[in-house]
């Protein structure tokens, strides 16, 4: 039964095209934790991961993995190509800008991609800001523009050019003139109700007189309010004086005002985090790491396979099966748990299987003494198999249970390292104890009473004193 | 006492564990205190993660030395820095040390990577802050307590607080020792080597569990009916799962040998070294501490209650010899006395 679905799971793991995501130390990469400088609160932290999470997406990492643990943030982008630009992006508080409108458009329009393509380039060359001219289908014979020549890419994002960015749902774009101010010159932002959700803001002194000097120049006009390079917000402006007094109204529901009012408060990261643990490996490190392991991984488990079978013989020979059977099983969660969690196989993680391998062959040892020790006092090998192991998986169980309090303590308690190898120890000892009682049971009574009869010999046992076995 | 292979194999063996227990009690006494010497004198060797810093590392290539690697590492302000080469499988510089003012993890990673004359992608890089390891330790510690409390619970439900205490004082044993080991030879302590301390605890408690499941066990069946010290019946529990302890130790010591020598001596992985040491030596001292230190902890305690000091008394008055192979006999017949007749014995065979 349990070889069946075990086999299942690893076939549909297989052809699914699932295999273990690889952490940062066996693949390379860029890992970091960062720790908030000061006091936050929940909701700021969340909202700084969130943003981070954000910036992340944005690189493109394959497996990006950011968890929070405690007060810390474990941000782990295994096999990551420009490490240097990862690690500077993550952390850093970036400015929150506001910038005037120049045109707005559908980015699922070729032909509007072609004409703001032409808009920014003719920009570029002329060198002056040009009315929006949505209207031009010249050069049609051109091959039409995809999205992402059109964009402005992240390093290109300067406060002070023009860019073209997109909205926060992705579908409509902006082209949007150089920043008019920043986000340091907001003094505070909140959302109130007042027959609808709106956002009051207020800014400085400096701030006042820079937003009517924006307003003056773009009356009846949008203004984006831009994070990260995500249009967040464009309001139009409605008034040419505000004397450092803003609100935004629109069609908010509550949360939206909410997270505008917060991005318009803390800029890009509500948090101030400080860089507790940086780690970059390279991948031919992060290679060298991995092969290692695997071949001592493999060396060990033939040791362990060549020992049974010489000292149990045919239990041995179960013993390895029943590794088999574990090894499969294990195989199947890792890599549903990368597939579906993102959850890595960091190299504590993959110590801790290799070690596990010693935990799983004791319960068959714990079982096979205990045969032994039945047989020795003259009982038939079969009826041995099937009465002790009551006893043996009685020890089992209490042992492992042991296990399991130390894996889940470790787990609640600590955080990065110890807690995915915490995460691996559960994992195993779990399959250890489904294993020995589904899979180990019914294969040694079955070779107990198929094969041994009653030449026990073949199972390494030794009943008449004096008889030489080994 | 005996000793034969062949009836180790058969598990068959009658050894008077708890009569030797006193002398190597003595000696482990000892080393535990020339292990918490060796911390107090020496302290540990703590890796990065604990004292904050930086470490680089980048492949080596021909004709590079160390000495190369520390006058560049000085240019830039690192002449603390410990550089290191690494060989076994490709061999790489390693270059520990704060980070000087003014420079970044990056800058040093480019400099390094220019004196070793390779691609700067190919540096591994690593900055931790001083708070952090605070952190981690204080985590640690945090659990390790937690951890000693549930277990001490758990025992205590499942056996009995003798038992509990006994196999806590074993697992503060083997921690003691290994710690000791690290502080003797100064190897670095990472989070990684935690996480080996913690695996320690797991097996040691294993191991001991699995001891006193069968006392438990024997007890049950066997005090009411024979005149058994408790000695008597921890020897003979001991006897009968040696031979699991053995193999379990060997088997479990394959895999971590193999990292060892394999994943970190043969292919240069020192990552893997970190695990593999702590884990080596705490296997072995927790299989040992299981049977030498936890079970006649346990049986000194059992001899104070009542009924087994009536037990040791009468036991006295009859000064039988042998009392652990009686009391082996009489366990294998109480079982199957009736399934199958008593074997006859061999003279002379068992001495």
């Amino acid at each position: 039964m349990v070889l069946l679905v075990a086999g299942a799971s690893l076939a549909s793991v297989l052809s699914a095209g699932w295999s273990p995501v690889l952490g940062v130390q066996l693949q390379g990469g860029v890992e970091v934790v960062l720790r908030p400088a000061g006091e936050v609160s929940d909701e700021q932290f969340e909202r700084a991961i969130e943003i981070i999470r954000n910036r992340v997406d944005a690189i493109g990492v394959a497996e990006p993995d950011i968890t929070r643990q405690g007060d810390q943030v474990i941000i782990q982008l295994p096999g990551v190509k420009d490490k240097q630009r990862a690690v500077d992006l993550i952390g850093q508080t970036a400015e929150l800008t506001f910038r005037p409108v120049v045109s707005i458009f559908d980015t699922n329009d070729p032909n509007q991609l072609a004409a703001v393509k032409q808009l920014v380039q003719g920009d570029a060359q002329v060198g002056a800001s040009a009315e929006p001219d949505e209207t031009a289908e010249t050069n049609e014979s051109e091959s039409l523009p995809t999205l992402s020549e059109v964009l402005t890419p992240p390093d290109q994002d300067v406060a002070s050019e023009q860019v073209v960015l997109l909205g926060a749902e992705g579908q409509t774009g902006f082209v949007l003139a150089p920043a008019a101010l920043t986000g340091e010159v907001i003094e505070e932002a909140a959302a109130t109700f007042q027959g609808q959700w709106i956002v009051n803001v207020s800014f400085n002194d400096e701030g006042a007189a820079l937003f009517d000097q924006m307003a003056v120049a773009n009356y009846q006009r949008q203004v984006a309010i831009v994070l990260d390079g995500v249009v967040e917000s464009a309001p139009t402006i409605n008034a040419m004086e505000f004397g450092g007094q803003a609100v935004i109204s629109g069609s908010f529901d509550e949360e939206e005002a909410k997270n505008l009012a917060l991005v318009l408060r803390f800029g890009a990261l509500p948090v101030e985090f400080e860089r507790d643990d940086v780690r970059t490996v390279s991948a031919t490190l992060g290679e060298g790491t991995l092969r290692a392991g695997v071949i001592a991984g493999l060396v060990g488990l033939a040791l362990v396979g060549l020992y049974m079978l010489l000292y149990y013989r045919l239990l041995g020979l179960v013993a390895v099966c029943s590794l088999a059977v574990s090894g499969a099983t294990l195989w199947s969660i890792i890599a549903w748990l990368g597939e579906s969690q993102g959850l890595a196989l960091t190299l504590a993680g993959a110590t801790g299987i290799i070690v596990s391998i010693g935990v799983q062959v004791d319960s068959n040892i714990v079982y096979y003494e205990r045969i032994k020790e039945e047989v020795r006092r003259g009982r038939a090998v079969k009826s041995a198999a099937d009465g002790s192991f009551r006893a043996a998986f009685s020890t089992i169980i209490w042992a492992d249970l042991a296990s399991l309090i130390g894996a889940g303590v470790l787990y609640q308690l600590t955080t990065g390292t110890v807690r995915g190898f915490a995460l691996y120890l559960g994992i195993t000892t779990l399959i250890d104890l489904v294993v020995s009682f589904f899979f180990m049971r019914p294969l040694v009574v079955l070779v107990a009473r198929r094969l041994v009869n009653e030449k026990p010999k073949r199972l390494g046992l030794t009943v008449t004193p004096g008889e030489t076995s080994i | 006492m005996s000793f034969s292979i062949r009836r180790l194999y058969r598990g068959d063996t009658s050894w008077d564990f708890l009569g030797v227990s006193k002398r190597v009690l003595t000696g482990s006494i000892v080393a535990v205190l020339i292990c918490v010497a060796a911390l107090f004198v020496q302290g540990l060797n703590l890796g990065i993660e604990f004292e904050g810093g930086g470490v680089w590392e980048a492949p080596a290539s021909e004709g590079i030395t160390t000495d190369d690697i520390r006058e560049s590492a000085a240019r830039i302000g690192m002449s603390d820095a410990r550089v290191q080469k690494i060989t076994g499988g490709d061999d790489i510089f390693r270059v520990r040390g704060e980070l000087p003012s003014g420079e970044t993890a990056e800058s040093i990673g480019a400099e390094l990577a220019a004196a070793a004359q390779v691609d700067s992608e190919a540096v591994s890089a690593r900055t931790v802050s001083p708070s952090f390891g605070d952190e981690v330790a204080g985590k640690a510690r945090r659990a390790l307590v937690v951890f000693f409390i549930l277990i001490a619970l758990y025992l205590t439900l499942r056996f009995e607080w003798k038992m509990a205490l006994g196999a806590l004082v074993a697992v503060a044993h083997d921690i003691a020792l290994t710690v000791g080991i690290y502080a003797l030879f100064q190897f670095e302590i990472s989070p990684a080597t935690v996480v080996a301390f913690l695996t320690i605890m797991g097996y040691s408690l294993y191991d001991t569990i699995v001891v006193f499941d069968r006392v438990k066990d024997n007890e049950r069946s066997l005090s009411l009916k024979t005149r058994m010290t408790y000695s008597d019946l921890a020897n003979v529990s001991l006897n009968q799962v040696i031979m699991r302890s053995v193999n379990t130790t060997i088997t479990s010591v394959l895999p971590v040998l193999s990292l060892l020598v394999v994943g970190s001596l043969i292919m240069g992985a020192t990552t893997l070294q970190e695990f593999a040491i702590a884990l080596l030596i705490g296997l072995l001292v927790g299989s040992y501490s299981s049977v030498f230190v936890a079970m006649p902890l346990v049986s000194a305690l059992k001899r104070r209650e009542p009924h087994w000091a009536e037990q040791d008394r009468s036991a006295e008055l009859l000064s039988e010899s042998n009392s652990i192979e009686n009391a082996a006999t009489a366990l294998a017949a109480d079982r199957y006395d009736r399934s199958s007749p008593p074997r006859p014995r061999k003279k002379g065979r068992k001495r």
